[in-house]
């Protein structure tokens, strides 16, 4: 009916050859489901061949993990408190992504974020609830502050986002490190000459975050709740609210955007506020929620994870959930599976196979996309008729 | 020099034509794009494909070069049944074609563009050689080493014949060839294109929607409609009305056909002054009503290049203002610093009299500015949002309460604005991407008329569309200046101007350099106005 959409489908049907066209059009029938099943398939199939290698039975390796994540209540509550942190960051993420802003350095914001929530935690006197409170906001506002820099060098100076935000990850690394080996910053006091591993003082249990449930019952941190909430915040704000319609606007248009007057330097920039906010306020969580202490590497990736899940959920809040859950398994299973023998890494491997066959089949089809229309251009080109925009 | 050709026709005629079309049918789902169409077409004959957009004509050519597989049919070439699977196998059988929109490499130099695409090492010298030889034969003259940023676009679509005609094509087809065209470019393409089919015996196919150059340079024409063809005649035995007749389907007044169908010579007839579509068209407007927009010695520049220099420019309440000129004259720069997409180094924009800050996001839409952008379906929409979304873009708080959008009220002010405007789409949830181009143009101007602006700007309102869309835009502009908004009128088409403007103003080197009244026009004048000669 439409130019366009005859266009569309002209790229897609610019066939090449017949022999597998048959069997070409039944997969692109079902392209989702079929290609979901072949890619995770082979992904099962490379992370059982890597475990075989170290010595395991994969099926020793699939009960260790089940036992580490699921057999019990409280297994399910360590697998939920991994999550957590996951969901707060990918949301986050997710807002940036709308407004089309490719927000890449969460592992720094979340850094940073837990260094200053410690930093709060530890020097802000006053009730442990509304310390525990600043110390969560202090989080949150330390990772906008991170993003916020990333922010500035791209609308100001024009240096993208990609680039911009993925350095800062390394210098959020080591203004922590460099936090925790100065006494005078936040470095656990020691007896005089003692010679103090770099790490913060374990946090009062005041400004720790409640913990619902007993062991050996189902039993989590209520960052768990915290993570839910915001998931769904931002799904109802991005769905409902003007300001979601208008970051969609920008993040599909940016020309029409701003021909709707909207500024894409304060919209936008804001996006990539929020966006590190939600990775800080997930590394606050992290630290008075788990650890309680501030040490190099509290990350555990968490920031790297969680752009993997918003990736996996196609920038859907909601859909974001399940993905971290399962990422959630994967690293509280993960640690018990290294104590059947397993290397650790070797789960960092299986996961990342598992979300490599998760991001195949959109990735696979734009990619078929791609390759229709680059011959098509150049059969056109051939034919002396210049190639097809 | 057509009598002569048609002599010679009944020589061809008993020669298996170079191209014969037997009963080809394509569908995109429900819809039909071509219905059993036949065409046959001879060698050395021009042959138009005269249609509105969405008749088939894109389709049927592109079945031609193995772009798109058809569902029936036969294709015979000199006689002998061929299949074309895939444009290589179309190129290896001497088809070319000239894409209205050009495909060329600004940053490169015209030899490098024609060369591209070759394999093995680039041969400078040969190929400026074959450009120039190329030029001779066919008179057109271009550079082969000069940078294809810096040529007319006339000399462009040279570069772009070029690179078919050096593969020394049997037929070459023409897609809408003069829609970037001045009025001399045209007449010189046509004059190539007489010596390509005459003197070598090439069949040229050239596919349209003007009838102003069907009739002047083809041979015979096929007319198509929704996806038939309804009429095949020799050029010489029909008249634009016909034509037009053919074309659409209906009669269409004189005056109509001749704006929305590209005649010229018809719309300075004064004897068409007593169309009465013609009198409310360019009926001057009376007793001088409230300036509503002044734009004032406004200087505007991008990276380092001037784009507006002292552009003054006054409109009133009611008045189509006509603004004239050739491409790249300083018009993308006026629409949009009306969208507040450019500041101005100095000069100002008023509005009823209140300065508007220029380049600052959303300030000219605030005064009241609406803009029919010429880019419509990238910058006036979002093609991934749906028809109801876009119906609101900057319009969302109308429809939201405490910062929440209603989907309900959206949704209702959707079915509204579809109705008012007779936008075709199958719901309001439809994506923009699966309408119709004329259709997005009515989705912009619903959108940009439902905030009731004070001023209107329309860039190139009509380009690309067909003649039902076209005189729906125009009927809805003269609503819009009876309303009492006033519109500026952005357009390299003469024929547009003429239609719509009330007024007249020339743009040249960002500057209006001359104006009058759309009852005085003087074509001379203006021609001359808007290649920068005083007059």
């Amino acid at each position: 009916m439409s130019d366009t959409t005859v266009l569309a489908e002209e790229r897609i049907a610019a066939p090449r050859g017949r022999a597998s066209s048959r069997i070409r059009s039944w997969l692109s029938g079902y392209p989702t489901l079929l290609t979901y099943l072949i890619s995770i398939s082979v992904a099962l199939g490379i992370s059982a061949l890597l475990v075989m290698m170290t010595g395991t039975s994969p099926w020793t390796a699939v009960v260790a993990l089940y036992e580490g994540s699921l057999s019990t209540p409280a297994s399910v509550g360590l697998a939920l408190d991994k999550a957590a942190p996951l969901l707060i960051v990918a949301a986050g993420t997710v807002i940036a992504a709308r407004a089309g802003l490719f927000n890449i350095g969460q592992e720094g914001q979340l850094t940073v974020g837990a260094t200053v929530a410690c930093a709060v935690a530890i020097f802000v006197p006053g009730p442990g609830p509304l310390v525990l409170v600043l110390s969560l906001l202090g989080g949150a506002l330390a990772g906008a502050a991170w993003a916020g820099i990333a922010a500035v060098l791209f609308y100001k100076t024009g240096v993208p986002i990609v680039i911009g935000t993925l350095l800062l990850v390394f210098i959020a690394v080591q203004v922590l490190f460099f936090a925790v080996t100065q006494p005078w910053l936040l470095q656990e006091a020691g007896p005089e000459g003692d010679v103090m591993p770099p790490q913060s003082e374990l946090l009062r249990t005041e400004v720790w975050l409640p913990h619902i449930g007993e062991y050996p019952g189902l039993n989590f941190t209520s960052g768990v709740l915290i993570a839910l909430a915001l998931a769904v915040i931002v799904a109802v704000l991005l769905r409902h609210s003007v300001w979601g319609f208008k970051m969609t606007m920008l993040g599909m248009n940016k020309l029409a955007a701003r021909r709707a007057g909207i500024n894409a330097a304060v919209l936008g920039g804001t996006a990539l506020l929020w966006s590190g906010a939600f990775a800080g306020l997930g590394g606050a969580v992290m630290l008075v929620g788990g650890n309680h202490r501030l040490q190099p590497g509290i990350s555990e990736n968490s920031g790297w994870d969680g752009l993997l899940v918003a990736l996996v959920a196609k920038e859907n809040p909601v859909f974001a959930i399940p993905v971290a859950l399962f990422f959630g398994v994967l690293r509280a299973g993960g640690g018990f599976l290294a104590s059947t023998g397993v290397p650790r890494y070797l789960v960092d491997v299986v996961t990342a196979v598992l979300v490599l066959a998760v991001a195949f089949p959109p990735a696979f089809r734009i990619l078929r996309r791609t390759w229709q229309a680059r011959a098509a251009a150049r059969a056109l080109a051939q034919s002396g008729k210049g190639a097809a925009a | 020099m057509r009598p002569e050709l048609l002599g010679a026709s009944p020589v061809h005629g008993e020669a298996a034509p170079a191209v014969e079309l037997q009963g080809i049918t394509k569908r995109y789902g429900t819809t039909i794009a071509c219905d059993d169409v036949h065409l046959s077409v001879a060698s050395g004959e021009i042959h138009g494909l005269l249609g509105q957009n969405g008749a088939g004509k894109s389709t049927l050519v592109k079945i031609l070069l193995g772009l798109v597989s058809r569902d029936a049919g036969q294709i015979l070439l000199h006689g002998r049944p061929t299949e074309i699977p895939d444009p290589f196998a179309a190129a290896e059988l001497g088809l070319a074609m000239v894409h209205q929109h050009f495909s060329l490499v600004n940053e490169l130099t015209v030899w490098e563009n024609v060369t591209l695409g070759d394999t093995g090492r680039p041969d400078a010298d040969a190929t400026c050689e074959l450009v120039r030889s190329i030029g001779e034969r066919y008179g057109l003259v271009v550079d082969p080493l000069a940078r294809v940023e810096d040529l007319s676009t006339g000399q462009r679509q040279r570069v772009e014949i070029i690179k078919c005609l050096r593969r020394d094509p049997g037929i070459l087809i023409l897609d809408e060839p003069t829609s970037v065209l001045t009025l001399s470019d045209s007449r010189e393409l046509f004059s190539v294109l007489r010596r390509v089919a005459q003197d070598e015996q090439r069949t040229v196919i050239l596919i349209s929607h003007k009838l102003d150059e069907i009739l002047n340079a083809t041979d015979r024409v096929t007319i198509m409609r929704s996806g038939r063809v309804v009429a095949q005649r020799r050029t010489s035995e029909v008249d634009e009305r016909e034509l037009a007749r053919e074309m659409v389907g209906r009669e269409l007044s004189k005056w109509v056909a001749a704006s929305a169908l590209g005649n010229l010579d018809a719309l300075v007839d004064p004897a068409l002054s007593k169309d009465p579509a013609m009198f409310t068209a360019v009926r001057p407007v009376e007793d001088r009503p409230a300036v509503r927009m002044r734009i004032d010695s406004a200087v505007a520049s991008r990276d380092g290049r001037p784009l507006l220099q002292g552009l003054t420019l006054e409109l009133r309440a009611g008045e189509i203002l006509g603004l004239a000129g050739i491409e790249g004259n300083g018009q993308h720069a006026i629409g949009d610093l009306l969208s507040s997409l450019l500041p101005l180094d100095s000069g100002e924009v008023r509005v009823d009299g209140v300065p508007v800050p220029a380049g600052r996001p959303g300030a000219m839409h605030h005064a009241g500015i609406g803009v029919i952008p010429e880019d419509r379906h990238q910058s006036g929409c979002v093609l991934d949002m749906s028809v109801a979304e876009n119906l609101v873009l900057s319009a969302v708080p109308s429809v939201s309460r405490r910062g929440f959008v209603s989907r309900r009220r959206m949704r209702e002010r959707a079915e509204e604005l579809i109705e008012r405007f007779e936008i075709a789409t199958p719901s309001p949830d439809t994506p923009m991407r699966d309408l119709s181009g004329g259709n997005q143009q009515k989705v912009v101007l619903a959108r940009e008329l439902s905030q009731q602006p004070k001023i209107l700007v329309a860039a190139y309102p009509t380009r690309g569309l067909d003649v039902g869309a076209i005189e729906y835009m125009t009927e809805q502009l003269h609503e819009a200046s009876r309303a009492g908004i006033g519109v500026l009128l952005i357009s390299t088409e003469l024929e547009e101007i003429l239609t719509l403007s009330h007024r007249i103003a020339v743009i040249h080197r960002g500057a209006v350099v001359g104006e009058m009244p759309r009852m005085d026009v003087d074509i001379e004048r203006l021609g001359m106005l808007m290649g920068g000669q005083q007059a």
